[in-house]
């Protein structure tokens, strides 16, 4: 594939002293572009045989239903050609209805739900296509300033078809009020690019009386796919 | 205008949710058919303090045909420690794989709002005036994609997000 460079403005500020701890972690040399053949036409293969039973289903872990909002999350992973990436991982967590992570260092003085962990993973299908069914997560209140609460959001970790095209990311809710006053948010300086985050609303994909759906799409980096099992 | 999803921070809770992959590649659950190496070190911050909270993810390229069993082979998840300290076992990497990277390397980290890639080269890896990677590297860099032998199959590799001792991280071309 190729990988075109990234407009600026498209990825994160890597240091954004709004959110603290990126001022020591973020590294201050540009990235190096470099022509590697091998990261932008293998990959890691992960097959079928890692997906557990209800890896798509989080409100299937316990012993009973989980509290909460069920929804279900399905979105088409692509790639810049719009191609659909096929046959890939995807890893997501989230914090429960409540705000609280199943997470043995968050302190958050909400309750844990023992129904719900909130871990998943599942491989895109033929169309590019993934699907989940969840718990709608709750906002939480973290350390960084005064006030500080995190929008509500699922956390996504994707392997594409090629190594290069590897992405974690945050997955959001429609008309959040925490957008404007949230640094991790607001450290993508392109507008557009921060509403790409944000899943909409879909009714195609709700499911009768039992749960609403949102729908989020991704396009991973890379384009000109080679055709060669992909 | 590239119409790109962008990268948010993995954040501190990711380690139950990534804990299978990690579990995978524990001592004791790899399995490597044939010599194998240790690869450790500590990955820190521009202050020099140790990151205990994390992810490293490693591709090796050349252990999937040694490893068939894994959940995923030639793959390899480990958070960081408490003082930031990290190892990965992998297989000895075969000689025509000279002057290649003995894995891809990529790092997340709660503060770092995108990954970054890198890779690791063995110092005694007589192929690496040659290697097509370290050759877009400038020189005074290149010691930073070095891995230390510091013991019988045993290499040392540290990660500096930032310092004079910034690590090369990549953007794949």
């Amino acid at each position: 594939m190729k990988f075109d460079s990234i407009e600026p403005g498209t990825w994160p500020e890597l240091i954004y002293p709004a959110y603290k701890s990126t001022v020591k972690r973020g590294p201050l040399q540009p990235n190096l572009r470099i022509e590697a053949p091998l990261p932008v036409s293998q990959n890691i293969i992960a097959t079928p045989r890692i997906l557990l039973p209800h890896d798509a289903d989080l409100t299937a872990h316990g012993e009973t239903e989980p509290l909460g909002e069920k929804i279900v999350v399905t979105g088409r992973v692509v790639d810049e050609d719009g191609k659909p990436v096929r046959n890939s991982l995807v890893e997501v967590w989230q914090a429960n209805s409540a705000g609280r992570y199943w997470h043995s260092k968050d302190q958050h003085a909400a309750p844990l739900d023992p129904n719900f962990h909130g871990l998943g993973k599942m491989l895109t299908d033929d169309d590019g296509r993934y699907r989940f069914v969840t718990i709608k997560p709750g906002p939480y209140p973290w350390g960084n300033h005064d006030k500080a609460w995190r929008p509500a959001h699922i956390h996504f970790s994707l392997f594409g078809n090629v190594y290069a095209q590897r992405l974690v990311t945050q997955m959001y809710f429609p008309s959040d009020p925490l957008f404007d006053y949230d640094p991790i948010f607001q450290s993508v300086p392109d507008e557009a690019a921060r509403q790409r985050l944000i899943s909409r609303f879909s009714l195609e994909h709700t499911v009768g009386t039992e749960m609403l759906g949102y729908e989020f799409d991704i396009v991973l980096r890379g384009r000109n796919a080679t055709p060669m099992g992909l | 205008m590239s119409m790109i999803t962008t990268s948010q921070t993995i954040g501190p809770f990711s380690h139950e949710a990534w804990k299978w992959a990690t579990d995978a590649c524990m001592p004791g659950t790899l399995k490597i058919d044939g010599p194998s190496i240790l690869i450790s070190g500590v990955i820190y911050d521009g202050d020099g303090n140790p990151i205990n909270d994390a992810q490293v993810e490693a591709w090796i390229p050349d252990g999937v045909s040694a490893e068939a069993e894994q959940a995923i082979p030639g793959f390899r998840r480990v958070p960081s420690g408490a003082d930031g300290e990290f190892s990965m076992r992998v297989p000895l990497p075969q000689p025509a794989t000279r002057g290649e990277p003995v894995m891809y390397v990529t790092v997340f980290a709660r503060g770092l709002v995108k990954h970054q890639f890198t890779a690791v080269f063995l110092e005694d890896d007589s192929g690496l005036e040659q290697s097509a990677i370290l050759n877009q590297v400038p020189e005074a860099r290149r010691a930073t994609l070095l891995a230390r032998k510091n013991g019988d199959a045993q290499y040392h590799w540290d990660i500096w997000m930032q310092t004079e001792k910034e690590t090369v991280f990549f953007d794949y071309a």
